[in-house]
C-alpha cells in the first residue's frame, strides 16, 4: 500500500522517474533559447526543438509505464498508473497542437516576433499537465495549477492585437485566478482541519475523525470550485465559452482538451485519495454499493451527479443556439464534461476506466474537430457554420473526415466517441444509477442536433462550388486524427487494456 | 463463399461503398454498375439461403463466430433462423431492386450509392446479428445513411424530415443502449460465467441475475426497449416522424424505409424483446393488442384523408404494421405466423406502391391523387401494376397480403375478441382508401394535361414484376415462404406463450 | 489576551470575504486583481496560523512562502493582460471589454 512507504527525501534520483516531465522542461528552456535566434517567416528551430520535445517526452512515457505508485521528490509528487496514463497523452496533445499550430495562420500570421514562444509554451504547459496528473501533496497541487493556468492565459491573449484575443485573456485570467485563489482558501482550511499536507495523510487524519464536517464540506467545495473551473463544470464555466471563442483556435483546441483532462486527472487523485478510504475499487462487479467508503458528511456521489446532470444539460441546451463554431464547440465541451463526471462519481474501477478511455477519445475526435475549424479559417478567414455551406463539393474528403469528428462528438457507432460513452453508461447502469443514465442518454440526442447544423451545412446547404485545397499539413494532421476516431470504434481492445493497467496501478483506488 | 454467406452478404455493400468511393465522379454509371454488382452479391446469395435453408429446426443457421472485443465479451456472431430469414430475404431483394430503381439518380451519383450500400449494410446485419452489441451497431449504422439520402436527395422540406428522423430513431435506440447494458450486467454466460452480449445467452431465462428477475425491474426494461423499437415500427403515438420522411424521401429510399425499415421495430421486439423478457411480454400483451388495433384504424382514417399519393401510402403502411402488432400480441402461433408474414407481405406490397408512385413522379411531377384522373388509358400496363399493388394491400385474396391478414385475424380472435372485430374495420377502411384513390387516378375523366404522359418503361417494370410476382406467389402458394419461419415461430410461441 | 488561532482565522476570514466582495464589485481590471490578492493572502494567513497552532510544523509556512511566489508571478502575467487590452481598447474597465457574444 502506499502509506508504507518511507517518507522520501528528495534526491536527483529520482529524477529517473521523472524522465518525461523533465524532457518536457528541458524541452522548454531550449526553445525558448532557440527562439531568440529564430530567423525567416516562421521560427523553424523552435517548433522543431518542441514538437521533438514532446515526441521524446511521449516515447519515454510509453516506455516506462509505472508498474506501481512510487513516491518521489520528497512526496510531493507520485508516479503511478494513473500518471503514467496521462504522461502519455499530454505529451501526445502537445505534438498534435504543435503540428497543427505551424501551418495557422491565426499563431503563424500576424507580424509578431518571438513566435517561436508559442510552441515553448506548448511544451511548458503538457510539463505543467503532467505534473497535475501526479500531484501528490497540497503545494504541488497549487503549484501545478497555477503553471498550467499562467501559462493558458498567455496562450489565449497570443494575438496581442486582436480584441477578440485580448479579451479571451482577460476574461481568463480575471475568472481564473479567482477561483484559484478560492480553491487556495478551501486548500488551507483542509491544511488546517488535518495539520496535513499530502494527500495520503490527509485521508489519514480525516479518517482519525479529526475533522469538523461542516468546515470539512466547505474547504471541498471550495476546492470542488477550483478544480471545476479548470475542468469548465457548471456552475464555474462562465469563462470557457468566451474564451475559446476569443483564443486563437489552436489554443482553443489545446484548452478544450489538455487542462480539461489534467483538471479531472488531479480531480480525481485529490478526491480519491483524500476521501475515499482505502481498500476500494476492488469489490466484485455487480455490487450496487460503490466500492470504497466515503469520508466525511456529504452524500458526495449525489452531489457530483447533480452537477454532472445539470453540467451536461446546460451545454448541450445553450449549444443548440450557437452559430459560430468555436462557441459550439465551446459549449458542447461543457457538455463532455458532464458526461465524464458520470464515471467520476461511480468511486470505481470500472468508472475511472470509461473515464480515461473517454479522455483519450476525446483528446483525439475534439483535437480533429477543431483542427478543421483552424484549416477552414485558415482558407475561409471564419468560422461561422454558414461559411461550411456547399464544403461537401468543395473538399469532399475533409467534410467527410469532419462527419467522423461530428458523428464520434455525438457518440454513434462505429466510432471512438460512442465506445467511449458505452463504457461511461455501462459503469453508471452497473452502479444502478438508471435515471442518470437515461438523462445522459437524452443528452446524446440532444447534442445530435446541434452537431449536425454543421452536417447540414456541409452536406445540405449549396454553396459554392469552387474546389478548395486545404494546407498540406493540415489535411494530414486530419488523417492522422480521422483514422483512429474510427478505428478505435471498430477495435479498441489494447487501448482498453492500457487504460485498465493505468488504473490498476492508481494509487488512490488501493493499486 | 460457402462458409461466410451472411458476412458476405452484409458486407459485400459496405465493399462496394468503398469501392465507390475511389471511383472518378465523371463516371456515374460506373459508380451505378460497381453499386449493382455489390448489391447483386446479397441477392444471389439469398438464393442460395432459400434453398438451402433448413425448414425444420428453430436452431440458427448459417453460424459465423468469432471473438471481437475481449475485454467486453463483444462477439462477432451471426446466424438467422426462422424469423429472420424472411428479413433477409426481403433486405437483399428489395436492395438490389432499389438501386436498380434509382437508376436515373443525377445528383451527387457516388454519394448516393455509397450511401445505399451502408445502408443495405446496416440493415443486413441487423437481422443477421446474434451479439447484442454488434446488433446495436449495425442498428444505428444505418441512421446515418438514411439521414443524408433523405436531406440531400429529398423533397423541399427534406432538411427538417430528415434531422426528424435521426433525432427520433436515435431518441428509441439511445434507450435501447441502456436496456442493452443492463441486460450485459445480468447475464452470464453459463459456460465461462462471464457477462455476455449473446443474444442466445440472454434469452436463457436460467442465466438471468436475481436482480434481472425483479418483475418491475422487466418491465422497466421492457418499456425501455418497446420505446426504442415502437418509434422504429412506428407505434402511435411515436409515428409522427413516418410521415414527413417518406413524404420527402425519394423514391427508393421511401422503398427501403417502409419495406425494411419499419421491420426492424417489430423484428427487434420478436428477436430480443419476446424470448428475453417472456413474462414483461405477457403482461404487456393486451397494450400492444390495443396499439396494434389503434395503429390500423388511425392509419386508415388518416390515409384516407390524405390527397398526396405519397402520404397516403406511408399512413397505410402505419395501418398495415398494426396488423402485426396486432398478430403477435396474440400469442397463438397462427397470430405470429401472420405477423412475421405481414411484415414480409407489408415489405413487398409497399415497395410496390412506392415504386408506382415514384413512377408517376417522375413523369408528372407532383402526387397530387386529384390532379390526375383516367390515366388507366393513358398508361394502361402502369396502371394494371399499380392495381394489383393496390389491390394487395387492401387484402384482395389471392394476393399475398390476404394471406398474412387472415392468420393475424385468425390468431387474434380467440385472444381479444373486440379488439379483432373493431380492427377488422381497418379492412373496410383499407378498401376505401385504396378503392377512392384508384378511382380519382386510374378511371373517370382524363386529364388533358397528361395527354403525352408515356407508358411505364422497361426498367421501371424490370423492378415491379419481380416484386409482383412474389406477391402472386405467396398469394396463391404462401406455404414456400410459411415453411421458412414456422417451426421458430412455433418454438418462440411455445417458450413465450401463455 | 493573547491572540489565538481564531482570531487569524477570523481575519483570514475578513480578508477572504473583502476579496471575494472586490471582486464582485470592481468593475476595474486593476482592483479586480487586488481583490484577488486579498483572497491569496488571506489563504497565506491560514496556512501560516494553521502552521503554528495545528501543523506546529513548517509545512504551511513553506506553502505559505510558494504562494506568495506565484502571486507575484501571476500578478505579473495578469498585468501584462490588462497592459494589452488598455492598449487595444483604450480602458481598464472590465465592462467595455464586450466583443465577444454573451
Amino acid at each position: 500500500m502506499f502509506e508504507t512507504l518511507a517518507l522520501n527525501a528528495p534526491s536527483w534520483s529520482d529524477l529517473r522517474h521523472f524522465v518525461p516531465e523533465t524532457v518536457l522542461v528541458v524541452t522548454f528552456l531550449l526553445a525558448l533559447m532557440a527562439d531568440l535566434f529564430a530567423r525567416g517567416r516562421r521560427p523553424a528551430g523552435p517548433f522543431a526543438l518542441a514538437l521533438g520535445g514532446c515526441l521524446v517526452a511521449l516515447a519515454a512515457a510509453v516506455s516506462s509505464l509505472p508498474a506501481g505508485p512510487r513516491s518521489i521528490l520528497g512526496d510531493l509528487v507520485v508516479v503511478d498508473g494513473l500518471a503514467g496514463f496521462f504522461r502519455v497523452l499530454f505529451p501526445l496533445i502537445g505534438a498534435i497542437t504543435i503540428l497543427f499550430s505551424w501551418a495557422s495562420g491565426e499563431i503563424m500570421g500576424p507580424r509578431r516576433e518571438h513566435k517561436g514562444e508559442f510552441y515553448a509554451l506548448v511544451a511548458l504547459m503538457a510539463f505543467g499537465m503532467c505534473v497535475m496528473a501526479s500531484a501528490a501533496d497540497l503545494i504541488m497541487l497549487y503549484l501545478s495549477v497555477e503553471l498550467v493556468s499562467l501559462t493558458s492565459y498567455v496562450m489565449a491573449g497570443y494575438m496581442r492585437t486582436s480584441l477578440r484575443s485580448t479579451e479571451a485573456s482577460l476574461k481568463y485570467v480575471i475568472f481564473g485566478s479567482v477561483s484559484s485563489g478560492v480553491m487556495l482558501y478551501g486548500l488551507s482550511l483542509l491544511f488546517g482541519l488535518t495539520g496535513e499536507t499530502t494527500f495520503v495523510e490527509i485521508r489519514a487524519a480525516l479518517l482519525a475523525g479529526r475533522a469538523d464536517n461542516f468546515a470539512l464540506l466547505v474547504a471541498m467545495v471550495f476546492v470542488l470550485a477550483g478544480l471545476g473551473y479548470k475542468i469548465a463544470a457548471v456552475p464555474f464555466h462562465f469563462w470557457c465559452p468566451d474564451v475559446y471563442e476569443g483564443a486563437p483556435t489552436p489554443v482553443t483546441a489545446l484548452f478544450s482538451v489538455g487542462p480539461k483532462a489534467a483538471g479531472f486527472a488531479l480531480m480525481i487523485r485529490f478526491f480519491y485519495t483524500t476521501l475515499l478510504s482505502p481498500g476500494g475499487g476492488q469489490a466484485a462487479a455487480g455490487a450496487a454499493a460503490p466500492d470504497g467508503v466515503i469520508v466525511g458528511p456529504a452524500d458526495w456521489p449525489l452531489l457530483i451527479a447533480i452537477l454532472s446532470v445539470v453540467t451536461m444539460t446546460y451545454g448541450n441546451l445553450v449549444a443548440l443556439r450557437q452559430t459560430n463554431v468555436k462557441r459550439l464547440l465551446a459549449y458542447s465541451s461543457i457538455a463532455h464534461v458532464g458526461y465524464l463526471l458520470m464515471g467520476f462519481l461511480m468511486l470505481t474501477a470500472a468508472g475511472l476506466e470509461a473515464i480515461l478511455f473517454y479522455l483519450l477519445v476525446y483528446a483525439i475526435m475534439n483535437l480533429g474537430a477543431f483542427l478543421f475549424v483552424i484549416a477552414l479559417n485558415n482558407r475561409l478567414g471564419g468560422e461561422e457554420i454558414s461559411d461550411y455551406a456547399g464544403l461537401s463539393t468543395r473538399a469532399p474528403w475533409v467534410a467527410l473526415m469532419m462527419m467522423v469528428f461530428l458523428l464520434s462528438l455525438t457518440g454513434l457507432p462505429p466510432t471512438a466517441g460512442f465506445i467511449g460513452k458505452m463504457y461511461l453508461f455501462a459503469e453508471v447502469i452497473n452502479r444502478h444509477w438508471f435515471w442518470l443514465a437515461v438523462v445522459g442518454a437524452l443528452n446524446s440526442v440532444v447534442s445530435l442536433f446541434y452537431y449536425m447544423k454543421i452536417a447540414k451545412a456541409m452536406y445540405f446547404t449549396p454553396g459554392e462550388r469552387a474546389p478548395l485545397r486545404l494546407e498540406p499539413l493540415h489535411t494530414a494532421v486530419l488523417i492522422l486524427l480521422a483514422a483512429p476516431t474510427l478505428a478505435l470504434g471498430v477495435y479498441w481492445t489494447p487501448f482498453k487494456n492500457f487504460v485498465d493497467r493505468a488504473v490498476a496501478g492508481f494509487a488512490g483506488l488501493g493499486g | 463463399m460457402g462458409e461466410h454467406v451472411l458476412s458476405w452478404m452484409t458486407f459485400a455493400p459496405l465493399v462496394g461503398m468503398v469501392v465507390i468511393a475511389f471511383l472518378p465522379r465523371e463516371r456515374p454509371t460506373l459508380t451505378k454498375v460497381v453499386a449493382a454488382a455489390a448489391a447483386a452479391v446479397p441477392l444471389l446469395l439469398a438464393f442460395q439461403v432459400f434453398a438451402t435453408f433448413d425448414r425444420s429446426t428453430a436452431e440458427m443457421q448459417f453460424v459465423e463466430r468469432g471473438s471481437w472485443i475481449a475485454p467486453f465479451n463483444i462477439e462477432y456472431f451471426m446466424g438467422i433462423d426462422g424469423l429472420s430469414v424472411t428479413m433477409v430475404l426481403l433486405t437483399a431483394l428489395l436492395s438490389f431492386l432499389c438501386i436498380i430503381a434509382s437508376w436515373r439518380i443525377d445528383k451527387a451519383v457516388k454519394g448516393y450509392f455509397a450511401l445505399f450500400l451502408l445502408l443495405e449494410t446496416g440493415m443486413m446485419g441487423v437481422f443477421c446479428a446474434l451479439d447484442f452489441f454488434l446488433f446495436y451497431v449495425f442498428w444505428e449504422v444505418m441512421l446515418l445513411p438514411m439521414y443524408f439520402l433523405i436531406g440531400i436527395w429529398g423533397g423541399p422540406r427534406k432538411e427538417y424530415a430528415a434531422i426528424k428522423f435521426f433525432l427520433y430513431t436515435l431518441a428509441g435506440s439511445v434507450l435501447m443502449l441502456l436496456a442493452m447494458l443492463a441486460f450485459y450486467f445480468n447475464v452470464r454466460n453459463p459456460d465461462t460465467g462471464a457477462h455476455t452480449f449473446n443474444m442466445l445467452h440472454m434469452m436463457d431465462q436460467a442465466n438471468h441475475s436475481p436482480w434481472l428477475q425483479l418483475s418491475h425491474v422487466r418491465h422497466l426494461i421492457w418499456i425501455a426497449l418497446f420505446i426504442g423499437f415502437a418509434i422504429k415500427v412506428p407505434i402511435f403515438p411515436f409515428h409522427t416522424w413516418l410521415p414527413d420522411a417518406h413524404v420527402e424521401a425519394p423514391t427508393a429510399v421511401s422503398v427501403i424505409l417502409a419495406g425494411v425499415l419499419l421491420k426492424m421495430g417489430t423484428y427487434g421486439i420478436l428477436r430480443i424483446s419476446y424470448p428475453m423478457l417472456p413474462d414483461a411480454a405477457l403482461w404487456f400483451a393486451y397494450p400492444l393488442a390495443i396499439l396494434g388495433m389503434i395503429n390500423i384504424i388511425y392509419g386508415a382514417l388518416c390515409a384516407m384523408a390524405q390527397s398526396d399519393m405519397k402520404k397516403l401510402v406511408a399512413y397505410s403502411s402505419i395501418s398495415h404494421m398494426g396488423y402485426v402488432l396486432l398478430g403477435m400480441s396474440a400469442f397463438t402461433t397462427q397470430g405470429i405466423n401472420g405477423a412475421v408474414m405481414q411484415m414480409f407481405n407489408h415489405g413487398t406490397i409497399t415497395a410496390m406502391l412506392f415504386l408506382c408512385v415514384g413512377v408517376i413522379y417522375d413523369r408528372a411531377h407532383h402526387r397530387d391523387i386529384d390532379g390526375f384522373g383516367g390515366l388507366g388509358l393513358q398508361m394502361p400496363v402502369y396502371t394494371s401494376v399499380f392495381s394489383l399493388a393496390l389491390f394487395a394491400a387492401l387484402g384482395l385474396p389471392g394476393l399475398s397480403g390476404f394471406i398474412s391478414e387472415a392468420l393475424v385475424f385468425l390468431g387474434a380472435f380467440p385472444t381479444y375478441r373486440t379488439i379483432t372485430i373493431i380492427s377488422a374495420l381497418g379492412i373496410v377502411l383499407g378498401a376505401a382508401y385504396v378503392l377512392w384513390m384508384l378511382q380519382r387516378v386510374f378511371l373517370g375523366e382524363k386529364n388533358p394535361k397528361y395527354d403525352s404522359l408515356p407508358d411505364i418503361s422497361a426498367r421501371e417494370l424490370a423492378t415491379l414484376v419481380p416484386i409482383a410476382a412474389v406477391v402472386v406467389w405467396v398469394g396463391v402458394q404462401p406455404s414456400p415462404v410459411l415453411d421458412l419461419m414456422r417451426v421458430t415461430l412455433n418454438n418462440l410461441i411455445a417458450t413465450v406463450g401463455r | 489576551m493573547n491572540a489565538g488561532l481564531e482570531h487569524f482565522l477570523t481575519v483570514g476570514a475578513l480578508l477572504f470575504g473583502l476579496g471575494v466582495f472586490a471582486v464582485l464589485t470592481r468593475r476595474n481590471a486593476v482592483g479586480l486583481l487586488m481583490g484577488v490578492e486579498l483572497i491569496l493572502n488571506a489563504a497565506n494567513l491560514n496556512f501560516a496560523a494553521f502552521a503554528r497552532y495545528v501543523e506546529h510544523g513548517i509545512d504551511g509556512q513553506v506553502l505559505a512562502a510558494f504562494v506568495i511566489v506565484l502571486a507575484a508571478a501571476e500578478a505579473a502575467v495578469a498585468l501584462a493582460i490588462v497592459l494589452a487590452m488598455f492598449r487595444n481598447f483604450g480602458t481598464v474597465h472590465v465592462d467595455a471589454v464586450d466583443r465577444l457574444r454573451r
